[in-house]
């Protein structure tokens, strides 16, 4: 089984429904996230266009972060999720500069989003971060174990989203890939992501 | 009944429940489900059970939970100290009880009733569109005929609501999602994160994409809508209109495409018109005659067969040389060719040409279809406008132009068409409440069968001298008026002899200051009431002139027991469910908060007008006769809701039931959502009693010494320039407008952290965006900081977002934005105030419907930084 | 806090970048890293001079440098308490065999040293113990030199490091400054079996080296037609880091020693100049160490998306 995500740019607006409910699903401190959308226009006036491409960790099958991990803290589960242990991580973000598609933040300290501290929402959501570690999607594997799809793809208002395993033909994600010219990005780093995209 | 501040499902031990409730990050108040755990919401998530975002939010209704936890939001009743009142002053708040607070609002409150209750008026967001009705009904047993949405016509759009009421009987058009095939937008963003429905929206707009939607987007500015279109055609601000106008004419003059029998049956096409531009009228009857051509005679419109009805010819009547309705606006439109409108709207011709007639061949006139095994007309195009389109001096106009292509082809109300938001219906099918259905008046005309705003767009009102101060019953075509805050406004007062001035205002969550014009206009206004009281959940820029202060309770602390009704105004368009979900408390309030609507109650006791109240709530929730208030018996907020969900839903389906279920559903008919074969009304496509109401109003106005420009009251769409459009300094080379950003509603979500941290991730939300080649040849850059001024020395500044999706003469800014007061700490300084570039007087309003021109012709200029 | 502030702002205007620099590793607490990679580097080429040329201070000197280099590193950790974890991954993990390489530099030299020094110590120097000891700093300075360079060409987000030329730069950098090092214990008077003319020539040959395989990386950079690697070029040489370059690495590190040792082929050198040239030197390796990692540039995330509509 190799979890794996497909976004179809063509159904997706850039709203940044993802980004926002994956703060709230993970209750990420400021400036770091799982999930994050990107804006670009291609074109000369009038014949342009705006491009969205949200974007997240890749869960490549081959994974640089966890070559580059000095201690373990980052590992791929058997299903295919890349994820980081918060106890094993030193800081070193060898990591960071492993993973092409740079989705890892460094929690540098105690943040919080309002000047007079942390909401009664941020510590009990937070609680589960520690300062001074390397974070990044896990494709809301907690969720995902309870058996729903993860939080940016249950709520994208676009359904632009879908969650499946990529070693099954049969997947949707798997079917979707197939019929619509799926592509990862930047596949020349040969790492192999299990997130596709549609274009739009 | 329950304790007021007891949320549901407080459980004592370990408390871990999902809550079925409303959003209120936006008007649209989609269906959420809130995750308490041990006292803390840890999760907002949509309802999967609802119709009204279909388990999906959008990224301001995920992201609730920081505007709720806001330490900044106002916790306690607080009292001015310091007498003046300024955009410099400082309100010197003292903290005071409740006790205090309420005697002093009652004390007051209650020497301006004795006075004249017109003195109080009665202002609040839309943000919070369950809160009409309480604040309507208090209004109303008040004695005031003074109230104000938003902001003085800049928020909405006071030509959108009213014709989509005369033409679609609803408060907003949307495209039928589910079978359009082509649909053309004007400076409206339906579908792409804004709006009415927006987030169920959203998906409708994504699966007609995938299903092969044409969307060509005519808007200023690539963002939104015009992302996902399939065309953009970028247009110089504010020439919508004009644009639209061509496109008819191709579609009647030149291609010949129009939906004859439509026309006939559902319109007032067929209606003869005079010399003196008015319905030529039975004697006996005063119907308008028609031309029946099977009996060569004229009749009334209701006794001849609509397929016999004449839409061109010359005719005589007693005498009378006339034309049908639709001959006239064929003649009328031969003036709008493509090549005069590239002049005004800078979109080529030959792609006018080919617009229209993709539009015109896509209507697939005479077609019919099934759904759900009823035969139905087919016509799966849509002609949409919103806020951009309608947004200016021409607004009516505008809007009238654009929907006449609906008209033209037949596609309104119809499948595949262009829907209002759900018009008519049939009622639970248990109680058969709600029922509403548009209905004929004398001349055939449509009158909605719902509506929610100052009043029925149409009859148009018959105008008086005024009574509101606002002038609406003088200018009958207006609704949210900017004389309750312009600069001229004591001169129309006087002018129009306002028998009273308004003294005291009651401002529900309303930020006037930023959502109305240029902040020292509105201030101006502010300051002169005598004594103002701010329901809000944050010290905003308005509240600042506030005497006192009222903590209000967050969306997750309150009671509602209409999220989404009207469902002309929320709830989805097209097929699918009916829905009516409840917005109930998951917390309880923190510090002193307390809900609006208690306030309310509280204080129509205190003063002594509960029976009115009581009165009042019976006919604006249109209680059933066993739920009705009785006398002046106090009843709780919550009874209240109770007795309106009762009505609807049945005596076992009370606030009891709701609270444990959420909402209710049940499908939607075709016969309710494409109701327009099913109900015997017409629609204008030659507004005529626009006429008589110019004489109306002239008649008041010019004794004393305002002539009503008639270009505005002709029965025919024409393109009126904006004052923007008429500036000839050298200099001033761009129009600035405004454009709604997916992020951000009103000016309430810019004090949201995570919202805000996108917004400054986005390279539009805080920036003003300027043609990449304009920009270049000004010698801008992205990221430098420049002034942008008009004439009247009105400026702003903000950094420059240099983009090749804007017109080279658009200067586009996200609305709502800058922030400058302490009391939203996250907000303050954010983004750029747009409305300080907008002028406050009727010489920037549109004289007929009263909107606020939301555009300016601005010039650029680099700030100097000093070294 | 206001740091944490400054960095949040900074890296969210960053995001909004096509092109965006790493910070990470270099500024604020980063500079740790630079100096702890410069230090032990330097430190590995001076262990291995020292023992080529017998000098018991340049041993004593490396031991030092790789020592202060192990601090450096913890110091720039986030969680130095957990630093021990970082022997886990040695598998994959370059940070990790650098870590264990360190280690066994620490100890090897440790037991290699101390009898050298402490002539009362329980084993002497001709002892097993002196003996493995003297294997394990062998293994590990092998360990050091290679190690850094192939960190960055692991580093698949920034193209410019991401080059197989890197290990070998990192390799002379590592001998260019063990040469230095025993220039300096030379020059203050410590001794060693190579005479200062032959270190001089030595110093000279490396730093050939060092040059035209960093002209082969700066080439490499240009015409892998990636648009990160060139914005780090062009940061380096015309750009945010040109000052670093042009003063640190270029002036400090290549004209002021090159010009002290032309000046020295005609009139021997003072002690002191010697000194000057190893310290100058030095410091423009570190300089060119600190410019080449600050101006790391993240691989963009937007590829061209497939066809349009």
């Amino acid at each position: 089984m190799r979890r794996g995500m497909v976004i179809d740019l063509k159904r997706c607006i850039g709203c940044y429904a993802c980004q926002l409910s994956c703060k709230a699903e993970h209750g990420t401190p400021p400036g770091v996230f799982y999930a994050r959308v990107l804006k670009k226009e291609e074109g000369q006036y009038p014949s342009v266009r705006q491009l969205f491409l949200p974007v997240l960790c890749n869960h490549c099958e081959e994974p640089p972060c966890v070559d580059a991990c000095p201690t373990g803290a980052s590992f791929k589960c058997e299903d295919g999720i890349v994820d980081i242990d918060p106890e094993k991580c030193v800081g070193c973000r060898a990591c960071m500069m492993a993973c092409p598609y740079s989705n890892r933040y460094y929690n540098d300290g105690p943040q919080h989003y309002f000047a007079q501290g942390a909401t009664v929402y941020e510590q009990v959501r937070g609680a589960r971060h520690q300062t001074d570690v390397v974070m990044k999607c896990n494709f809301c594997r907690d969720r995902v174990r309870a058996g729903r799809d993860p939080a940016c793809v249950e709520n994208c208002p676009t359904v632009a989203r879908h969650f499946g395993d990529l070693d099954d033909p049969t997947s949707e994600v798997s079917r979707l890939i197939k019929e619509r010219s799926g592509f990862p990005l930047h596949p020349e780093a040969g790492t192999k992501p299990s997130v596709y995209y549609l274009p739009p | 009944m329950n304790d007021v501040t007891a949320p549901t499902n407080l459980a004592p031990a370990r408390d871990d429940a999902w809550i079925a409730t409303s959003c209120a990050l936006c008007y649209s108040s989609c269906s959420i489900l809130a995750h308490r755990v041990d006292g803390t919401v840890v999760k907002i998530e949509g309802n999967p059970d609802s119709v009204v975002g279909k388990g999906r939010l959008c990224g301001k209704g995920v992201s609730g939970i920081m505007s709720h936890y806001d330490p900044n939001r106002l916790k306690v009743p607080l009292r001015r100290t310091n007498p003046k009142k300024g955009l410099d002053e400082d309100p010197g708040w003292k903290e005071i009880s409740w006790e205090e607070a309420l005697g002093e609002i009652a004390t007051e409150f209650g020497r301006v009733r004795a006075e004249d209750p017109r003195k109080l008026l009665i202002q609040r967001t839309t943000t919070v569109t369950a809160g009409r009705n309480p604040l309507y009904a208090f209004g109303n047993a008040f004695g005031t005929p003074n109230y104000s949405t938003a902001g003085g016509g800049l928020h909405c759009g006071n030509g959108a609501h009213l014709i989509s009421g005369i033409m679609h009987a609803s408060w907003s058009v949307t495209p039928d999602f589910e079978y359009c095939n082509y649909a053309v937008y004007f400076g409206a963003s339906k579908g792409h994160g804004a709006g009415h429905a927006a987030t169920a929206n959203m998906k409708l707009a994504a699966d007609a994409r995938a299903r092969g939607m044409k969307l060509v987007v005519v808007d200023p500015m690539s963002n939104f809508a015009s992302a996902k279109a399939t065309e953009w055609v970028p247009l110089r601000v504010g020439t919508d209109g004009a644009l639209a106008l061509a496109l008819c004419h191709v579609l009647v003059n030149e291609l010949k495409i129009y939906d004859a029998p439509y026309l006939q049956a559902k319109t007032n096409a067929p209606y003869l018109i005079g010399p003196d531009k008015r319905y030529v009228r039975d004697a006996v009857t005063k119907k308008p005659l028609v031309w029946d051509a099977a009996a060569n005679a004229a009749r009334p419109y209701s006794e001849a067969n609509s397929a016999d009805m004449a839409l061109e010819g010359d005719f005589a009547v007693d005498g009378v040389s006339c034309q049908p309705a639709f001959h006239k606006l064929k003649e009328h439109l031969r003036k709008f060719t493509p090549e005069w409108a590239e002049g005004i709207t800078t979109v080529p011709a030959a792609n006018i040409r080919r617009i229209a007639g993709e539009f015109g061949r896509e209507a697939r006139i005479g077609s019919t279809i099934m759904v759900e095994g009823v035969n139905l007309p087919y016509r799966p195009v849509a002609a949409v406008a919103f806020r951009g389109a309608q947004g200016h001096m021409n607004s009516l106009y505008n809007f009238y132009a654009i929907d006449l292509l609906n008209e033209l082809v037949g596609a309104s109300d119809v499948v595949g068409g262009c829907l209002g938001f759900n018009p008519a219906c049939d009622g639970f099918p248990e109680t058969g409440r709600p029922h509403y259905v548009p209905k004929p008046d004398a001349d055939g005309l449509m009158i909605t069968g719902m509506w929610m705003g100052y009043h029925y767009p149409y009859p148009v009102g018959e105008p008086r001298m005024p009574q509101n101060a606002g002038l609406q019953d003088l200018f009958t075509m207006g609704m949210t008026s900017p004389f309750l805050d312009s600069d001229d406004q004591e001169a129309l007062w006087t002018q129009f002899e306002l028998p009273y001035r308004p003294e005291a205002m009651l401002n529900f969550g309303a930020n006037l200051l930023m959502s109305i014009a240029n902040k020292e206009s509105v201030a101006r206004s502010l300051a002169k009431y005598k004594f103002m009281v701010s329901i809000d959940i944050f010290e905003t820029e308005t509240t600042r002139f506030a005497d006192i202060v009222l903590p209000d309770c967050s969306y997750l602390q309150t009671l509602d027991s209409r999220s989404n009704f009207p469902f002309i105004f929320s709830l989805p368009g097209g097929m699918g469910e009916w829905c009516w979900p409840i917005r109930q408390p998951v917390l309880p309030p923190e510090g002193e908060q307390r809900r609006f609507q208690d306030v309310l109650l509280e204080l129509a006791d205190r003063i002594g007008f509960r029976a009115d109240m009581n009165a009042a709530f019976n006919a604006s929730l249109n209680l059933a006769p066993e739920q009705r208030l009785q006398g002046d018996r106090r009843y709780t907020w919550e009874e209240i809701c109770d007795a309106e969900l009762k009505t609807y839903f049945g005596a076992q389906r009370g606030l009891e039931w709701f609270k444990e279920h959420g909402l209710i559903k049940w499908p939607k008919k075709p016969e309710e959502v494409y109701w327009r074969p099913f109900v015997d009304v017409r629609v204008p496509i030659y507004w005529e009693f626009l006429v008589p109401l110019a004489d109306k109003i002239d008649a008041i106005t010019a004794p004393r010494g305002l002539k009503v420009p008639r270009q505005y009251y002709e029965p025919m769409p024409d393109h009126l320039p904006c004052v923007s459009h008429c500036c000839t300094t050298p200099g001033f080379d761009l129009y600035a407008f405004y454009y709604r950003d997916t992020l951000h509603t009103n000016s309430y979500t810019m004090e949201n952290p995570w919202l805000d941290e996108a917004a400054q991730l986005d390279p539009y939300s805080y920036t003003i965006a300027i043609n990449t080649n304009t920009g270049r040849g000004k010698g801008l850059h992205d990221g430098a900081l420049i002034w942008v001024e008009t004439e009247t020395g009105r400026k702003v500044q903000g950094r420059v977002k240099l983009t090749q999706g804007i017109h080279p003469e658009g200067l586009g800014i996200g609305a709502c934005a800058g922030h400058w007061g302490d009391g939203m700490p996250v907000a303050k300084g954010k983004g750029v105030f747009f409305n300080e570039l907008l002028e406050l007087d009727y010489n920037h309003v549109s004289p007929i419907n009263l909107n606020l021109d939301l555009c300016a012709r601005v010039k650029v200029t680099p700030v100097q930084v000093r070294q | 806090m206001q740091a944490t502030r400054a960095k949040y702002d900074q890296l969210i205007q960053d995001l909004g970048r096509d092109l965006r620099p790493q910070r990470e590793w270099g500024e604020g607490r980063g500079i740790f890293m630079v100096i702890g990679h410069f230090v032990v580097g330097v430190a590995s080429g001076t262990w291995l001079f020292a023992l080529l040329f017998d000098s018991r201070a340049g041993l004593a000197l490396a031991f030092a440098l790789a020592g202060l280099g192990g601090i450096a590193h913890l110091a720039y950790l986030g969680r130095p308490e957990r630093f021990w974890k970082m022997v886990v991954h040695v598998r994959t993990s370059w940070i990790s065999r650098g870590f264990v390489g360190l280690s066994l530099f620490l100890a090897g030299a440790l037991l290699y040293l101390v009898p050298l020094f402490v002539p009362a110590a329980p084993w002497g120097t001709g002892s097993v113990a002196a003996g493995v000891g003297h294997a394990m700093a062998i293994v590990g300075m092998l360990v050091l030199m290679g190690y850094m360079g192939f960190v960055y060409t692991a580093s698949k987000a920034i193209p410019f490091w991401n080059s197989p030329l890197h290990p070998a730069l990192y390799i002379v950098y590592a001998l260019r400054g063990g040469i230095a090092a025993l220039l300096l214990t030379v020059a203050l008077g410590a001794r060693s079996s190579a005479s200062v003319g032959e270190l001089l020539l030595l110093w000279a040959g490396v730093t050939a080296v060092v040059i035209v395989f960093f002209l082969l990386e700066i080439h490499g950079a240009m015409t892998s037609g990636n648009a990160a690697a060139r914005r780090s070029v062009h940061d380096l040489f015309a750009g945010r880091l040109a000052i670093y370059f042009y003063v640190g690495t270029l002036a400090l590190g290549l004209i002021v020693p090159a010009w002290l040792m032309w000046a020295g082929l005609s009139d021997p050198l003072s002690l002191s100049a010697i000194a000057a040239l190893a310290l100058a030197s030095a410091l423009g390796d570190f300089f060119m160490k600190y410019s080449i990692i600050r101006a790391g540039v993240y691989l963009p995330v937007w590829t061209r998306l497939a066809p349009q509509r």
